[in-house]
This record gives structure tokens, C-alpha cells and sequence, in this order.
């Protein structure tokens, strides 16, 4: 591997589109419009389960502005298995289909789409659009179905996310031989459901020869344009999808919703361009963090070596799909264990399929597991940090293989260190401040390191500039930013010179944009089609001047001031024009595919680590809990761009917040319905919950993990903040709550 | 929601708006609870009578030993009016701890009460205060003491074809305490408990709550049990707080920590009277 010289990685560098986005200028998918653009509106079910006996659209299609009302009625004919409608990250099952048939498989399910000339006309029409449904026996509480609860099915989505390891040594026997233990069978979270900025929204253009170009709210360009080619029966380069800026995403935009299959049948079937976009409550109506029942024993020897573990799930799923989480994994990775026993099951229920939500499964399964680490250490009247390192893992024990790098005792001491963990009383309740109770808490974070294959280009343009492409988005996090670094780093350029193109399907193919994989996966892309280029121009120049160059090699030249020149002697240089020139074309490009060494990679674990620190001040009167502070200290490899990286974990651990005392979607399982679809009653923190905030990156170096060294940082900020904010309510308190959020009332 | 058409007048007068007043029109007074339910058809009247702006309605005046807020007095002047801090303090108390600065600019202390929220914070001062209730009709005025003006959920005493037209408060003897302390939805600022107390200089108390029951009360067993306020005597009465009351319940809070929130507002509201 070549190791590339890091100039502008590194750099705390603003968001290059930061100033697009703050003034407006920056053009989302529901904001794009043409001259002949129609409006759709979506009308969702009022009923959880049974068929649509009647829509009445006759009324309806004589209001103003009308121009079409699609139901499955009259909806066209479409693909007809499954697996044209299953996108990248679709889980095993059968996937939803909008509008296939009578049939109502969950309240909010979209039943209608009303076309109107105007946006105003199409809402109003959907608002008054009369339906008689024929309604079902349903249940939507998993937790009454427990006797359900079974094996989830593999498939294509499940690969990357590996079911439970087989039990290891003799759990039973090792748990009750040992002097210590903890045990809970009552750790709950409840439904979440994602709220990002810019609501999901797809315009679709009709250009005409069965040419279609569409802005859709996603993660993955290239599984939009595959969804839409497979159920419409249309060719791949017929489709283009374009995502050039996202207004947040964290796992919603994953996979294909049904706005963009509603826009693009509108727009195929009244050949105009068409606009769909959905409401804050419509956001409740496609997928969600699923609730979760977790159970948890942990023993260990009274010098704290743990001895015994089992983590056992029950997650909610839909009947037609069986979403999974890597829930339960975590605990052995963490933690040298030899007995172990880990479970994952799912119980479904009449509600639409769960879908990823920042960190899956790790923010779940992380909760049980480092509240119970701590009860451990209150049971050994240990400090929970020493238990931690007491029981630290040199080597991924699940798998039996070393990790590919792992500094998380760093992270454990420089965080406690900076934190001033050390500073606290052990004893519950021994800490105040004027009328009010405070707490540390301490929890570990783990999230796994990916590198998928991925295509870029790079190209030096007539105007001697590089342009660098990929088909990714950025939803948010700063791809673009921290791909133009990297690209400028690849071509030893500086970053004035090279222009980053993204979030088209017409692009170099990049995986869907999630599971922290993006800088590693798009950025060693960008790194090999780079060096790719600059093979590339150094053949052109020995071919234009061959004696000079005869010698060089790609490592051995700069591509500085216009020229391509050898890097210890830079007076001599062939100036790019005349490298376009000798070449005969307008511009010269170069493309490369990354396909990370599966064989290489097996041999590791590879995973981003960190120690979440917490201070809360509980209210006693009131029960009323405030994180007054956090810290995050974070071993995730090489940090491109230290600035955006900081974001990134901030926005997780405000997550964690919110998470472990805010965020529930609340089910009325009487109706089947979700009762507070809006940010009025489904609470998120507001600044003035957020109080001092604070992230160390560890250094940590990885040659195996991918050319960059780079790990990810997605999720690894929410993941440790929940136990720790728990484990922190315990010592202001003595109160151990296992369920999430943390009520006010539950600390009375 | 785009609400429904309806017609909307604005008339100068009670008397102008008492002729247009029928079973098909309701009274508009800010609008910021009215406007609401009318998009979510809660509500469906075909024509809303302005009044927030009669200028009869406006003001806060001293009459005799009386202070007098116009029914169309919004939270803001409340707020500001130097009367208001000098004779009922806790009534600016409060109405900075309503919504936010658009609502306060809005919002009325008539349309508050007509409205009766359960969980609207002035009913329980208008209570605690002694508030009478003045409304006019085209019969004539009657005046309704703030004890029987608070019928249950959001009801109230007022009759068909009758506007509140102002609410008149016995001036405070020199030394009176009041307070109005709540706990805040953290979205609207509605109070899930409010608790308004006035401690009157031979030791007598009124304490009332919003946001606990249907309706707003005075809590007369707590009023009863202050004593000589010693902190004995306030334990006894925050102990006996909402006894007997069928209580809110939301996911915001349960029955038990609604009434846990009670008893910890009627003690602060109670300590905060002791100096």
C-alpha cells in the first residue's frame, strides 16, 4: 500500500457548501421545478390492518385543479416479484408494495396519491378524500406477543449484518458458579422515528422518451435509480437520480420510500413532471427504530473478571419484512468472555417494516450491556472504568482475531483524565450541587468498521483543474468536504484545484451512504482513481517527452503550477496543456474501482471504539435530569478533517441525549396508530438541553483498514451516550431505570 | 391545515358585537387556541366576531377598591402595567411564563378564560385573586365570581349570547404575598401544574391549580391547612393537595406524577409567600 502525503487532510476546514446551505441557495430534492410541474399528496390509511372496501374519487377529481387520483384501482401495471422491488438495503421478506393492492397492512400506509396543478389543491383534495375500509382484528404491541418471538431470516441486507455468534463454553453453569452477578430482563427502548430537517421529498422530471430525471431525498443515488428502473420496468440509463444536497438522513433514506415510487408512477403515467413531498406526520409512516425488550446477565470472579455473559433481544418487526440489528454481538468483542450465550428475536406485529436509525442495533444493544457492566462494578464495589480495563480485550474475542488497530484505553484514560473522573464520590447520592443530585456516568462505545467496493473518476479538465466524481451523497456529514481533501492529498494538488462532483447516478457507483462507511469505502476510491489519473499523465508525458520522464515514476512527480514535473528536480515539467494536447482529447480521465481484500480483512475486527463520560444534575423534587456535561473520547484512525469530524460526534452524543431522555414515539395500541407524529409532542432536545459538550480523537493508526487509515465516525457518537447518561442517573439517584427514554416520573 | 371559510367582522362595540352574536358565530379574542381547533374542525362556526380590538375592552384601570382588566387585555399588557406590578404582582409573574413573546402580544386574559383550558395558567390566578368575572349580554351585564365561573372541561358559567367584558379584583391589603409558580410543557408552555397562592397579611391563604384536573380549583383543604405557617402546618397542607381530584393524565405525565407535581408546586408557591 502506498502511503499518500497528508496536506490537506487534517485540516479543521469549514463545510465547502456550508455557505450554499445557510443562505438558501442550496437546492433540495422537493425544491427543484419545471414549467408544466405537477404536485402530488399523499393519503395514508386511518386504519392498521383490513382492505380498502371503496374510494370515492369521483367528487374529488370535479374539485379545481384536479388532475389525477392514483389508487391501486388504477394504478399501472408493474414489476412482479419481490426482488425487483428489494433495493441494496432491503431485509429478507417480502418488501412493501405502494398501492398494489386493497390490502392495509399498517396505519399510515399510503393508499392514494392526489395530482392537482397546485400543492394547495392536491393537500386539500387528499385531506377530503372519502375511503370505506373493512377493518381487521390487529395488534401493534409486540410485548403481548412474545411467545412469537422467533429466529429472524437471512438474506442479501443480512450479510452485512451478522446474526448472534453460537453459544460459547457453559453459560448456566459458569454464571451460577460465579461470586458475582447481575441480572435484568427488563431493559425496553420504544419506538423512535426519524425526524431529519428536510423531509422526504422526490421531484421527478419527465424529459420525455422515457427519459426520466429525478431529485429524490436519499442516501444512495444509484439504489434510487435501480429501484425505479426495477419496478417500472425502465432501462438503467433512462433513470438518473440526483441527491446533491440531503438535509439530514441517519438511515431513512437508506432505501427507496414511497414518495419516490408515487412521483415517478404520476410522472410515467400523465407524462408531466411531478412533485411529491411528505409531511412531518407522513414521516411517521415509513419505518422506525423498532422497540426492543432486552435481557442481560453478566457474573464475574470477585477480582472482576467477567466469567459469564448472556444477551438475549426481542425486537419488533413487520409481518411482511424481518428487519435485524447487530444487537446482541457487541458484549464478546467488548469483553473477553468464555461462556457466553447470545440471542436475537423478532416478534412481528401489524406496523411498517423498522428501518436503520443512526447506529442500529449498537445504540440498542449497548445500553443493557454497559448499564449492567456498571451494576457489576457497583456489586464488586469497583470503580466502573478499572472494571473496564480489568477486563479489556487485547483481541476480538467472539471472532478469536486481532483487531486491526484499537487505542480505546486511550480513549478511556485520556477521557477520564480530562473529564476528571477520578473526582467523584462512588456512593450513590453522595454528590450535590445547591438542591440538586449529581452524577457521573461512564459507558464504552463500539461500531464497526466497513470498507464496501466502490468506483471514482478523476479527470484533469481543459482548464487544467481536477475534477474528482462519485455517485455518493452527502447527507450532511461533510462528504463533500472531506472527499475534496482527500482527492487533493491523492493528487498532491492543492484544494483550490480540484472540484469534487457527487450525489448523481450517473457517476462512478458508491454504495448507499450509511454504517459509517463512506470516507473509507468512496474516500480509498477516490485515492486509487486519483493515483490512477496521475499514472495516467506521467505516461502522456513520457510520450511527449519521453527522455525526460523516461525514469519517473507516479510517486516521483508533483502536479504543481499547471505542469506535471518530477518532484527533485521541478524544472522539469510538461505543462498540462500540452499534456491534453499530446493526448488528443479534451480532457483526460481515469476511473478505478476499490475492492477492499476480503481475505486481508477476514483476518481482522475492525471497529471505530470510544468512552463516553457524563455528568447529570437530577432535580429530586421534580425528577427533572440535565446533562450538564459529556465527553467523548474517540479512537476511530486517521481524522480527515478534524472539524467536520468534531460535528459529527457532537450530532451523535446530542442523539445519545436525546435518546436516552427525550425520543419516543408513543403507540395508541387500542388504534394501531402512533399518536404524537409531530415535534411538538415527539421531544428532541432544543439547545437549552444541551449544555458543555466535548470530544478528544484519540491518535490511532491503521494500515489494514483501508488506504486512508480512516474509520468512520457516523455512529460512534451515540452509541455510549444512552448507558452512560443511565449509569449516571444511578449514582445521582441510587435509582438503576432500564428503560429509555428515562421518564421524569420514574425516578419519584 | 388550511382551516374552512367563514366570515370574519370586526365590530367597534360589545353592543355591535352582541347583535351579531348567534348560535352560528363565536367570539374571537387572539385567536391563538380558536384558530387552531377551527383548522383541526374541532370547532366549526360560520363567522368570528372580533373583539380583541373594542377599545371598551382594552385597559387596566383602578375603579374604587377594585382593579379592572379588560377582558381584551393581552398577556403583554399585563405584563408591562405598573398597576398590575404594584397591586397584583403574581399576574406578571405569570404572564411571563405564557408561551412565548407572539402569544403574549396576543393572546387575552378574556379569550383565556372564556376558552378554559385545563391547562391555561390565568384561571388559576383569576381564582387564587378573587377575580369577579364581568359579562354582558344584550339583557344587561351580571358579574360571576371566578369560584363558579369554572364548570369543567373547558366549560364555563358563561351563558349563550353573553361576552366577558371585564374581571374585577378587590385590591390587595398592604403586605398580601402572591405567587404563581408552574411546571412547563417543554413544546407549548402550557403548565402541566400551575399553582397560583396568595397570602393575606392575617395569614389566610388562597391557593388554586391549572392543569391538574378538568378544570382549574381552588384547593380550599390546603388553603385551610396553612395555619400560622410554620413549616409544619405548609407540609400538612402540601400533604393534602388535590385530594379527592380526578386527575390529568397525557404521556406526559401520569396521574402519579401529576399529583407528585402538585404537591411540589403548592410547596414552592407556599414557601415562596413565607418572606
Amino acid at each position: 500500500m502506498e502511503t499518500i502525503n497528508q496536506k490537506q487532510q487534517g485540516k479543521a476546514l469549514s463545510r465547502l457548501e456550508g455557505a450554499l446551505k445557510v443562505t438558501g441557495a442550496a437546492q433540495y430534492a422537493g425544491e427543484y421545478s419545471a414549467p408544466d410541474l405537477l404536485y402530488g399528496h399523499v393519503v395514508n390509511s386511518t386504519i392498521p390492518k383490513g382492505k380498502i372496501q371503496k374510494i370515492y374519487t369521483e367528487e374529488i377529481l370535479k374539485l379545481p385543479g384536479i388532475i389525477e387520483i392514483f389508487t391501486h384501482e388504477n394504478r399501472p401495471s408493474l414489476a412482479w416479484f419481490n426482488f425487483q422491488y428489494s433495493d441494496m438495503d432491503a431485509p429478507p421478506g417480502s418488501p412493501f408494495r405502494p398501492l398494489h393492492d386493497a390490502e392495509i397492512k399498517y396505519y399510515g400506509q399510503p393508499v392514494a396519491l392526489v395530482v392537482a396543478e397546485s400543492f394547495e389543491e392536491a393537500r386539500f383534495a387528499a385531506s377530503v378524500l372519502k375511503i370505506d375500509y373493512e377493518k381487521e382484528a390487529f395488534t401493534t404491541n409486540f410485548t403481548n406477543q412474545l411467545d412469537d418471538a422467533r429466529a429472524p431470516k437471512r438474506g442479501f441486507a443480512t450479510l452485512l449484518k451478522p446474526l448472534p455468534p453460537k453459544p460459547k463454553g457453559d453459560f448456566d453453569k459458569a454464571f451460577d458458579e460465579s461470586p458475582v452477578q447481575v441480572s435484568a430482563d427488563d431493559y425496553y427502548h420504544g419506538t423512535e422515528h426519524h425526524n431529519p430537517m428536510e423531509m422526504h421529498a422526490t421531484t421527478t422530471m419527465f424529459e420525455g422518451e422515457g427519459k426520466l430525471t429525478i431529485y429524490d431525498k436519499t442516501q444512495g443515488t444509484v439504489n434510487s435509480q435501480l429501484y425505479v428502473a426495477n419496478v417500472f420496468g425502465l432501462s438503467f440509463k433512462d433513470v438518473r437520480v440526483i441527491a446533491p444536497y440531503v438535509g439530514g438522513a441517519f438511515g431513512s433514506g437508506l432505501q427507496p420510500q414511497y414518495q419516490l415510487f408515487m412521483s415517478v408512477m404520476a410522472a410515467l403515467e400523465l407524462k408531466r413532471s411531478v412533485r411529491v413531498t411528505l409531511t412531518r406526520a407522513q414521516m411517521y409512516t415509513f419505518g422506525h427504530r423498532p422497540p426492543t425488550l432486552q435481557q442481560i446477565k453478566v457474573a464475574a470472579e470477585m477480582d472482576g473478571k467477567i466469567t459469564a455473559l448472556h444477551h438475549k433481544a426481542t425486537a419488533e418487526t413487520s409481518r411482511f419484512e424481518d428487519y435485524t440489528e447487530v444487537v446482541v454481538n457487541w458484549g464478546n468483542i467488548l469483553y473477553p468472555v468464555e461462556n457466553t450465550k447470545l440471542d436475537y428475536e423478532l416478534v412481528p406485529v401489524d406496523v411498517y417494516s423498522p428501518l436503520d436509525m443512526r447506529a442500529p442495533g449498537g445504540s440498542t444493544g449497548l445500553h443493557p450491556l454497559e448499564c449492567a457492566l456498571d451494576e457489576l462494578a457497583y456489586e464488586l464495589k469497583m470503580d466502573p472504568l478499572d472494571l473496564r480495563l480489568k477486563n479489556y480485550a487485547e483481541q476480538d474475542d467472539s471472532e478469536n482475531r486481532p483487531f486491526s488497530s484499537k487505542e480505546l484505553k486511550e480513549c478511556y484514560l485520556q477521557g477520564a483524565e480530562k473529564f476528571g473522573w477520578y473526582n467523584r464520590s462512588p456512593q450513590p447520592r453522595s454528590m450535590r450541587r445547591g438542591n440538586r443530585l449529581v452524577g457521573y456516568g461512564m459507558a464504552t462505545g463500539i461500531w464497526e468498521s466497513m470498507t464496501l467496493p466502490a468506483k471514482a473518476e478523476a479527470t484533469l479538465t481543459k482548464e487544467g483543474k481536477f475534477r474528482v466524481r462519485s455517485a455518493v451523497t452527502d447527507i450532511g456529514t461533510g462528504t463533500l468536504t472531506v472527499m475534496t481533501q482527500i482527492a487533493a492529498d491523492a493528487l498532491g494538488v492543492g484544494l483550490d484545484e480540484v472540484e469534487f462532483e457527487y450525489g448523481d447516478s450517473k457517476m462512478p457507483f458508491a454504495p448507499i451512504q450509511g454504517g459509517s462507511y463512506t470516507v473509507s469505502t468512496v474516500g480509498s476510491a477516490v485515492v486509487a482513481a486519483c493515483q490512477a489519473l496521475r499514472k495516467r499523465l506521467l505516461k502522456i508525458a513520457q510520450k511527449a517527452n519521453g527522455s525526460l520522464f523516461e525514469t519517473a515514476s507516479e510517486s516521483k512527480v508533483s502536479l504543481t503550477n499547471g505542469h506535471l514535473s518530477l518532484s527533485e528536480k521541478p524544472d522539469v515539467a510538461v505543462s498540462f496543456q500540452e499534456l491534453l494536447t499530446v493526448s488528443g482529447k479534451r480532457m483526460i480521465k481515469a476511473s478505478k474501482t476499490n475492492i477492499p481484500n476480503p481475505l486481508t480483512l477476514k483476518k481482522y475486527t475492525r471497529a471505530a471504539h470510544s468512552a463516553a463520560f457524563v455528568e447529570v444534575e437530577v432535580d429530586e423534587e421534580l425528577g427533572v435530569i440535565n446533562v450538564t456535561r459529556a465527553l467523548t473520547a474517540v479512537a476511530a484512525g486517521t481524522i480527515v478533517n478534524p472539524k467536520t469530524a468534531r460535528s459529527q460526534i457532537v450530532g451523535g452524543m446530542v442523539w445519545g441525549i436525546s435518546k436516552a431522555l427525550r425520543e419516543e414515539t408513543i403507540t395508541d395500541h387500542r388504534l394501531g396508530r402512533y399518536m404524537n407524529p409531530n415535534l411538538a409532542e415527539y421531544h428532541i432536545p432544543v439547545h437549552a438541553d444541551i449544555h458543555d459538550l466535548d470530544v478528544i480523537f484519540v491518535e490511532e493508526k491503521d494500515d489494514i483498514v483501508n488506504p486512508l487509515g480512516s474509520k468512520g465516525l457516523g455512529e460512534i457518537g451515540i452509541v455510549a451516550l444512552p448507558p452512560a447518561i443511565a449509569n449516571a442517573v444511578f449514582h445521582a439517584t441510587g435509582k438503576r431505570i432500564h428503560q429509555l427514554p428515562i421518564h421524569f416520573d420514574m425516578l419519584l | 391545515m388550511i382551516s374552512y371559510e367563514f366570515d370574519y367582522t370586526r365590530p367597534d362595540t360589545v353592543e355591535a358585537a352582541l347583535d351579531l352574536l348567534d348560535d352560528d358565530s363565536k367570539i374571537l379574542a387572539g385567536g391563538h387556541s380558536l384558530i387552531p381547533a377551527l383548522k383541526l374542525r374541532l370547532s366549526a362556526p360560520g363567522k368570528l366576531i372580533d373583539i380583541a380590538r373594542i377599545p371598551s375592552l382594552k385597559g387596566i384601570k383602578m375603579d374604587g377598591n377594585e382593579l379592572v382588566i379588560g377582558a381584551a387585555a393581552t398577556h403583554s399588557d399585563i405584563l408591562e402595567s405598573d398597576l398590575i406590578k404594584q397591586h397584583l404582582p403574581m399576574f406578571a409573574e405569570g404572564a411571563a411564563l405564557i408561551g412565548d413573546p407572539m402569544i403574549r402580544h396576543k393572546g387575552t386574559l378574556g379569550g383565556s378564560l372564556a376558552h378554559a383550558d385545563p391547562s391555561a395558567d390565568w384561571p388559576a390566578m383569576v381564582l387564587a385573586a378573587e377575580g369577579t368575572v364581568v359579562v354582558q349580554s344584550k339583557t344587561g351585564t351580571r358579574s360571576i365570581s371566578s369560584d363558579d365561573f369554572f364548570t369543567g372541561f373547558y366549560s364555563t358559567a358563561l351563558e349563550s349570547g353573553e361576552i366577558i367584558t371585564e374581571i374585577r379584583f378587590p385590591i390587595p391589603a398592604e403586605g398580601t404575598k402572591m405567587t404563581y409558580q408552574k411546571f412547563v410543557q417543554p413544546a407549548s408552555r402550557f403548565a402541566i401544574v400551575g399553582c397560583a397562592a396568595l397570602r393575606h397579611p392575617d395569614g389566610t391563604a388562597r391557593v388554586a391549580f391549572t392543569g391538574v384536573a378538568d378544570a382549574p380549583f381552588r384547593d380550599t383543604a390546603v388553603e385551610n391547612a396553612v395555619g400560622d405557617w410554620s413549616e409544619e402546618a405548609l407540609e400538612a397542607a402540601v400533604a393534602l393537595t388535590a385530594q379527592g381530584m380526578e386527575f390529568n393524565v397525557d404521556h406526559y405525565a401520569s396521574e402519579t406524577y401529576r399529583h407528585h407535581l402538585a404537591r411540589v408546586y403548592c410547596r414552592k408557591a407556599l414557601k415562596a409567600l413565607l418572606y
